[in-house]
Formats: C-alpha cells, sequence, structure tokens
C-alpha cells in the first residue's frame, strides 16, 4: 500500500489507500477474481467504532442482498449499528475468523479483517478522492449525530 | 471446564447464576468472573456461572441445574432484567420476579414513570397469560449486569437478597468470605502449612466447591440463538402473533396457551412479530433496540447507534408498515413470496392499528427523535 489519502477526524488522521475502491458506507471494496468484490471496514468506520467486541450476521453465503439491506449487526466498546449491504448483488463468502474474533477488523481491517466477499454492479463504488469529498459532508453529520446521541445518554442518567 | 465437585447439587439456599455475555469485551468478562467469585463466598450461596442465558437449549445442563433448583434464584445477565426472567421462564425456571434495587442507570429516569404506571388499575388484568396460569411463589431476581461495574455494589445487593430471603445467618457449616479473608482468634479455624484454611476434609454442605469460593461452571457451548421470548404478565393470548408470523414459530399449548414452540424457526434478526404484538409482550433480548430488546418503556439507547451513519436506510413507516416489511424481506430471503403489505383500511389490519394506537408514544425513544433530526440533515 504505498499510496494512501488521508482524511482528518478531529485529531485523528484516517487513512485510505488508494488501490481499492470505496462504498458510501464506509466500507473499502476491492475487487479479488471472477468479479469477486471484497468488502472491509474503512479506517473511518473503524475510527467511529472503536474496539469491536461482537459481529453477527444474519444471513450466509449465497444470500441475494439489495442494497443497503440490512444483513447483521456490530458491537464495540461505545458504539453499535446495523450492517447494511454496500451494493446490490449476491453474498459468496463472509469472514469466518471474524466470528471467532471481531478484533480482527481493529488489528488489520485493509487486510485480514475484511468482512465479506460478494458479486455485483460495483459501479455505485467511489474513488479514493470521491470518497474523500463524501467524507467532509459525512463527517459533518457524525458529529452532530454522536454529540446528540451522547447528550441524550447524559440526559438518561442524570 | 467443570469444576471438580458437581455432583449433587442442594436446591436450598440463594442460587446465583451469571449468564456470560456473547461479547468478547473484556471488561464484561472480567466484571462476570468478579460477581461469580463474591457469590461463591457468599453464605448459603451456590454460585454458577453458565453461557449466554437466551442461547442455551432446553435440555443444556445449565437449564437442568436451574430447573432442580427449588430456592430463590439470582440470575445475572447482559439481557434486560425483563428479558432474562421470561427466557428462564420458557425454560420451566419459574418464579415471581422480585423487587431488585440495584439497577441498570441508564433506566433510573425512568423510575417516575413506572410508579405511576403501577399505581395505574390494569384493566386487562384478568386477561393476563400469569392471572390464569399462575407462577409459583419463590423469587427470582432479575439483574442486568450493566448496572454496575463494581463488584461491590454486587455484593450489597446478594446480601440484601440474602436477608430478604433470611438466608443471611451464616451456619457453623459454612464459611463466609469475611471469614475466610479475615481469620480472628474467636473462629478458631484452623490452617494447614501454606496457611490455607484446613477445611477440605469437611467441605460445607451448602457448597458445591471444597473451599466454597470457587463458582461452578458448565461446559457447554452453544451456538448463538435467536428468537421470541414472550412476558405472559403481559401477554393476553390474543394470537396476533401466530396470525402474523409465516415461519410457524408459535404454537398453543394444551391449555391453548400461546407459546413459542418452534424457536429456531425464527428469522435471524427479524423482530417484526414484536412490533404487531398490542402489549408489547414480545421480546428479542438480543435486539439493538432497547425497547424491542425489553427494556421498561422509554429506556435510551445505551450504546451510540451509528447505524444512520452506516447505510441504514431512511424510513418513515409505523410499526405495523415496519413488521411487514420486515416479515417480506424474510420470506424472500427464505426463498418464498412476499406477502402483500396489508391495506390500511382493511377491517383486521385497522384492529390492530388501532390497538397499537396506544403504543406508538411509549415505543419512541431518544433514537426517533435523532432519526428524524438525521433525516432532516438530508444525509
Amino acid at each position: 500500500m504505498s499510496e494512501q489519502l488521508t482524511f482528518m477526524m478531529g485529531e485523528f488522521a484516517a487513512e485510505f489507500p488508494c488501490d481499492r475502491l470505496y462504498a458510501k458506507n464506509h466500507m473499502w471494496a476491492m475487487p479479488t477474481s471472477n468479479d469477486v468484490i471484497r468488502f472491509g471496514f474503512s479506517a473511518y468506520a473503524v475510527r467511529l467504532l472503536q474496539d469491536v467486541y461482537f459481529l453477527e450476521f444474519a444471513v450466509e453465503a449465497e444470500t441475494i442482498l439489495k442494497n443497503r439491506q440490512e444483513f447483521g449487526n456490530i458491537e464495540s466498546k461505545k458504539a453499535e449499528s446495523g450492517l447494511y449491504a454496500p451494493m446490490t448483488g449476491q453474498l459468496v463468502r463472509i469472514n469466518e475468523q471474524l466470528l471467532e474474533d471481531p478484533s480482527g477488523i481493529n488489528v488489520d481491517k485493509y487486510g485480514e479483517g475484511w468482512l465479506m466477499e460478494m458479486t455485483g454492479d460495483a459501479s455505485e463504488m467511489l474513488s479514493p478522492d470521491r470518497y474523500i469529498e463524501h467524507l467532509a459532508l459525512a463527517w459533518d453529520v457524525a458529529q452532530r449525530t454522536i454529540k446528540g446521541q451522547a447528550n441524550a445518554i447524559e440526559s438518561n442518567e442524570e | 471446564m467443570v469444576s471438580a465437585n458437581n455432583g449433587n447439587t442442594p436446591s436450598n439456599g440463594l442460587l446465583v447464576v451469571v449468564s456470560q455475555g456473547q461479547s468478547r469485551s473484556p471488561e464484561k468478562r472480567e466484571l462476570e468472573e468478579t460477581i461469580a467469585t463474591i457469590a461463591a463466598g457468599l453464605p448459603n450461596t451456590t454460585s454458577l456461572v453458565v453461557p449466554n442465558l437466551y442461547d442455551l437449549a432446553a435440555d443444556s445442563q445449565s437449564v437442568d441445574k436451574m430447573r432442580n433448583w427449588s430456592g430463590p434464584i439470582v440470575i445475572l445477565s447482559w439481557l434486560f432484567d425483563r428479558a432474562a426472567f421470561w427466557v428462564l421462564d420458557r425454560n420451566e425456571i419459574r418464579g415471581q420476579l422480585a423487587e431488585v434495587l440495584l439497577l441498570n442507570p441508564d433506566l433510573l429516569a425512568d423510575d417516575e414513570d413506572e410508579d405511576e404506571d403501577k399505581d395505574k388499575e390494569d384493566e386487562k388484568a384478568a386477561d393476563r397469560v400469569t392471572s390464569i396460569s399462575a407462577r409459583p411463589a419463590r423469587n427470582i431476581y432479575s439483574i442486568d449486569m450493566r448496572a454496575s461495574g463494581s463488584g461491590e455494589a454486587f455484593e450489597v445487593e446478594f446480601r440484601r437478597i440474602l436477608s430478604v430471603e433470611q438466608l443471611d445467618a451464616p451456619t457453623k457449616d459454612v464459611l463466609s468470605l469475611e471469614r475466610f479473608l479475615n481469620p480472628t482468634n474467636s473462629t478458631a479455624l484452623s490452617m494447614d502449612g501454606s496457611g490455607r484454611l484446613d477445611i477440605l476434609s469437611n467441605a460445607p454442605a451448602s457448597h458445591e466447591s471444597p473451599l466454597g469460593i470457587v463458582p461452578m461452571r458448565m461446559d457447554e457451548h452453544p451456538a448463538r440463538r435467536w428468537y421470541p421470548v414472550i412476558d405472559y404478565s403481559r401477554c393476553t393470548n390474543c394470537m396476533e402473533c401466530i396470525d402474523f408470523c409465516l415461519f410457524g414459530v408459535y404454537g398453543v399449548d394444551r391449555g391453548e396457551t400461546i407459546l413459542v414452540e418452534q424457536p429456531d424457526n425464527c428469522r435471524k434478526g427479524c423482530p417484526a412479530c414484536s412490533r404487531v404484538c398490542p402489549e408489547n409482550a414480545i421480546m428479542f433480548p438480543q435486539h439493538k433496540t432497547p425497547a424491542i430488546a425489553g427494556a421498561p418503556v422509554d429506556a435510551g439507547g445505551f450504546k451510540i447507534d451509528l447505524s444512520k451513519l452506516f447505510g441504514a436506510p431512511e424510513r418513515d413507516e409505523d410499526p405495523v408498515a415496519a413488521a411487514a416489511r420486515e416479515r417480506n424481506e424474510q420470506l424472500i430471503l427464505a426463498g418464498r413470496a412476499a406477502v402483500e403489505i396489508p391495506d390500511p383500511t382493511d377491517s383486521k389490519s385497522t384492529a390492530t392499528m388501532e390497538r397499537k394506537g396506544v403504543a406508538p408514544e411509549r415505543k419512541r425513544d431518544e433514537l426517533d427523535s435523532l432519526i428524524e433530526q438525521l433525516d432532516a440533515l438530508d444525509l
């Protein structure tokens, strides 16, 4: 991974290798072979999640997923989220190792910590440059969301 | 790991069960161990560590141990207290949901509302399944381990429960943790050469392990499961759920009471039936939305929900529409034909909507308003 782009999330420098594409839902997409595209979480997603403790797929390989269809969920020390398909297509493989130990996502997000492989139409994937542009907008919304939720949780604790 | 001495379980005294979380959070594991160890050292108490309660099959050893216990039980889990209680109930480990003072702090803001609810007459009291089929009198104390990160808080609560159950007086057979840690002359306990208490040959009758301070463990590794859990203190046996679910999860027993007959037919991740239940009696304890997982009404989220940022589609739908959509998604995943979304003018769905009419206000939580804000931001 020689070339990469950097996006500043506050003080934190999130890095994005240029050898792959990115989905708007903050997964990276890397074509492997036979039209199979491997997906994983981008540095932006991993930074928001932080330490991942739990990962669950609600579907199995072979499942046809629609773009943005919920197919599982992820939980970290601080946050939780559904998992949403980055594109329409067929799920061909799940990284079984992550089910045993999801911390692979934190350890090697762009390598061994990949999430799943799909076949389908990847034409909506963004180039690294376009993804950085998308992040500028997304980061703004993310900060407001997190601040809003954190306030809500605090006021509940009072 | 089965403890060396797991033969005959005495079924009197207090049984403290620690249900391990599914997640690999080291903090959670450490707290589980601390709590189990504290419980094992208390008088008249047996401490048992089991895998995630919700994943246990009816024929599991852990369930068997609990089912054979006739005394009071404390269940500690990472589930909402009500969810854990009704998971036990479906496994025929039954009793009365007893008052717990150690509560999840995120839920405390609701106390006043809950008291108001209690004061209200339950118009449907007579229809509730628990009114028709009463549970035994023994107490089950369900504690959400998110209540505190400190072992001491749990010990205080255990001691309070022992006192309520009149099990706090140590008998001569029982060694309390204090006496173990701080032996005094007056207790005159003999020590072996290494300074340990020499009681191995005379193990206290009401403890499982030789020293009485080691929790029992069950050597089971159940796969993750997903199924609805019914709160029979709310259920009125209206049969909306059995009508709605097209996967054969629900059935009725000989007394024609609704039950989750084929839990493993349930579609992983699908909470649709809980949305159509007019009494909010159906829980999916592992669902990320607290209201569906069995949290008290209006409880906020405990973790930041990033779904909206990670691509969750924007939706503006009522619970009935959400349920119909979720069911259709599952039908398609199962290779079956989707069902037409019910027409709101149709008499049956109108009836459902009306009964649901009381619920929307209560089901709203912080997340709803947040999502509205997010929608407004045009993500």
